[in-house]
């Protein structure tokens, strides 16, 4: 969720978060967030990524064709590992589920649809993590591959300052958002967000643009901007 | 549950697992790579995995002419029965449902959508290996590495099977350094006889592809002789519309018809 918002103001572009209950259905796809521009609503990260693009804002137009190629194939890598470990720890997790992610995805419900609609969404996501073969991880499990992925991302950025070196891009954003939301969010065990902090050039990475891109505007907005994000980020 | 590797008294399902356990009695090709290459690897696995898996699903066991004239003879000739009545159509559903959780639901809502959308991730996906492999040999320098390895696994199928429905598998035909990188590998790992040592599974493999070969053709030759009873039978008048094109269009007859006896 805060990729998406990193991704357009690294663009430049002004925007306003908006926190709604029904933001799922609002959605497109379905799938949060998404953008409401004038009359268009746009949703998910790559047709977001054609839609600015077309309006004349692109982050990798100074990328060759290789380049090109190995920012979508880490792209494809961060959805896949860090993305499926989020979603299995907020929905395959048993005591997070409980503690954390029922309370949080019901709240703006009544009794008792805030029930019903969140073991609904449970069920979809454990469906869809039997199909792709992760019903059977353990916790350790996820845990080694989120750890695998981070070694990948330090590895790949090694020294520079972003993933293709002096601009960033829109994996540069994908990243922040997620590591983000996984060093600020608060679960019922730190162990995921160990895992990232053993990584200094990843850490010192999220400073960089939280730094370059949000501590720009009102501190206000900044510090509302992580509660809400993170808020939202359970609500996926 | 395939592949299985057996060494000795060990028996390792999984692809992760066994690449696992062939690190640890030292077989490494990612050995002579750098930190950051290892980790392009990852990235490229998973976007083989996010992009180019659901087509390839499909190709084999969702789209009903190839499953059923391909897929199923050739995976249920290798179950034992009864297993072989069952199994196919099992993989079958499981391929659907990993394709319509994964990449179905909403803006797309019916399989047709779906099945579009997949196809051109796939041909995405097979451009954007292309450009990334070049004109090196190997995906990383002159030695094969686990990469090699993954894109071969997925590619090499699709390049080799003789499927009816073939779109997908005439864009990989059109990316000439893919072909030329399966054409290699086979040629230099999976050759047989002049070493000496053909793997017997490759042996039995052929031996069925030559089978189901042989069927085709049988099949098709039996179409070809029933065309030619129809196109001799004396209830097909094909003289008489000729003419009675001829007789109406007069100046604006085209060559062709003019031509015909």
């Amino acid at each position: 969720a805060l990729c998406f918002q990193a991704f357009l103001q690294m663009c430049n572009l002004p925007v306003r978060v908006v926190c709604r209950a029904n933001a799922e259905y609002m959605s497109p796809s379905g799938k949060l967030p998404f953008i409401h521009v004038g009359n268009q609503v746009v949703s998910e990260l790559g047709p977001i990524v054609q839609f600015v693009k077309a309006k004349g804002h692109s982050l990798s137009d100074g990328l060759d064709e290789v380049q090109k190629a190995e920012m979508k194939a880490y792209m494809e890598l961060v959805n896949n590992m860090l993305l499926t470990a989020e979603l299995y720890l907020q929905w395959c997790d048993d005591v997070t589920v409980e503690e954390i992610t029922h309370p949080r995805y019901g709240s703006p419900y009544p009794w008792p649809l805030n029930r019903i609609l969140s073991y609904q969404k449970q069920w979809e996501i454990r469906r869809k993590m039997k199909a792709i073969g992760w019903a059977g991880k353990s916790l350790e499990q996820v845990l080694e591959d989120v750890d695998q992925c981070c070694q990948a991302l330090s590895q790949r950025l090694g020294t520079q300052p972003y993933f293709f070196n002096k601009h960033p891009t829109e994996l540069d954003a994908l990243v922040f958002g997620h590591l983000f939301t996984i060093l600020t969010t608060q679960l019922t065990s730190d162990e995921l967000c160990e895992r990232v902090k053993n990584y200094s050039n990843l850490i010192a990475f999220c400073r960089r643009i939280e730094q370059q891109y949000f501590e720009g505007h009102d501190k206000d907005s900044c510090s509302s901007a992580t509660s809400r994000s993170a808020k939202r980020s359970l609500l996926r | 549950d395939v592949p299985i590797l057996i060494s000795e008294d060990a028996v390792i399902s999984q692809p992760a697992k066994i690449l696992n356990f062939l690190r640890k009695q030292k077989y490494n090709a990612d050995y002579e790579l750098s930190a950051r290459q290892g980790a392009d690897t990852l990235a490229y696995i998973a976007l083989l995995e996010e992009k180019l898996l659901p087509a390839l699903l499909h190709t084999f066991w969702v789209e009903a002419e190839n499953y059923c004239s391909v897929t199923k003879p050739w995976f249920a000739s290798r179950i034992p029965f009864p297993l072989s009545l069952y199994l196919p159509g099992r993989m079958s559903r499981e391929a659907l449902n990993r394709i319509l959780l994964t990449r179905g639901g909403p803006p797309l809502y019916s399989l047709t959508e779906v099945e579009a959308q997949i196809y051109r991730d796939a041909k995405e996906c097979l451009n954007l290996l292309s450009k990334r492999l070049g004109t090196s040999q190997f995906f990383f320098g002159n030695t094969p590495s686990t990469l090699d390895a993954f894109v071969f696994g997925f590619l090499a199928p699709l390049y080799k099977v003789c499927f009816p429905r073939v779109h997908l598998q005439e864009h990989l035909k059109q990316l000439p350094n893919l072909c030329r990188f399966c054409d290699d590998i086979l040629s230099f790992y999976f050759r047989l006889g002049v070493s000496g040592h053909s793997p017997a599974g490759q042996d039995s493999v052929d031996a069925n592809l030559q089978k189901l070969t042989q069927l085709v053709n049988k099949e098709s030759n039996l179409i070809e002789k029933m065309d030619d009873n129809l196109r001799k039978s004396p209830q097909h008048p094909p003289r008489k519309l000729t003419t009675l094109k001829l007789a109406v269009g007069g100046e604006a007859s085209s060559p062709p018809s003019r031509l015909s006896p």
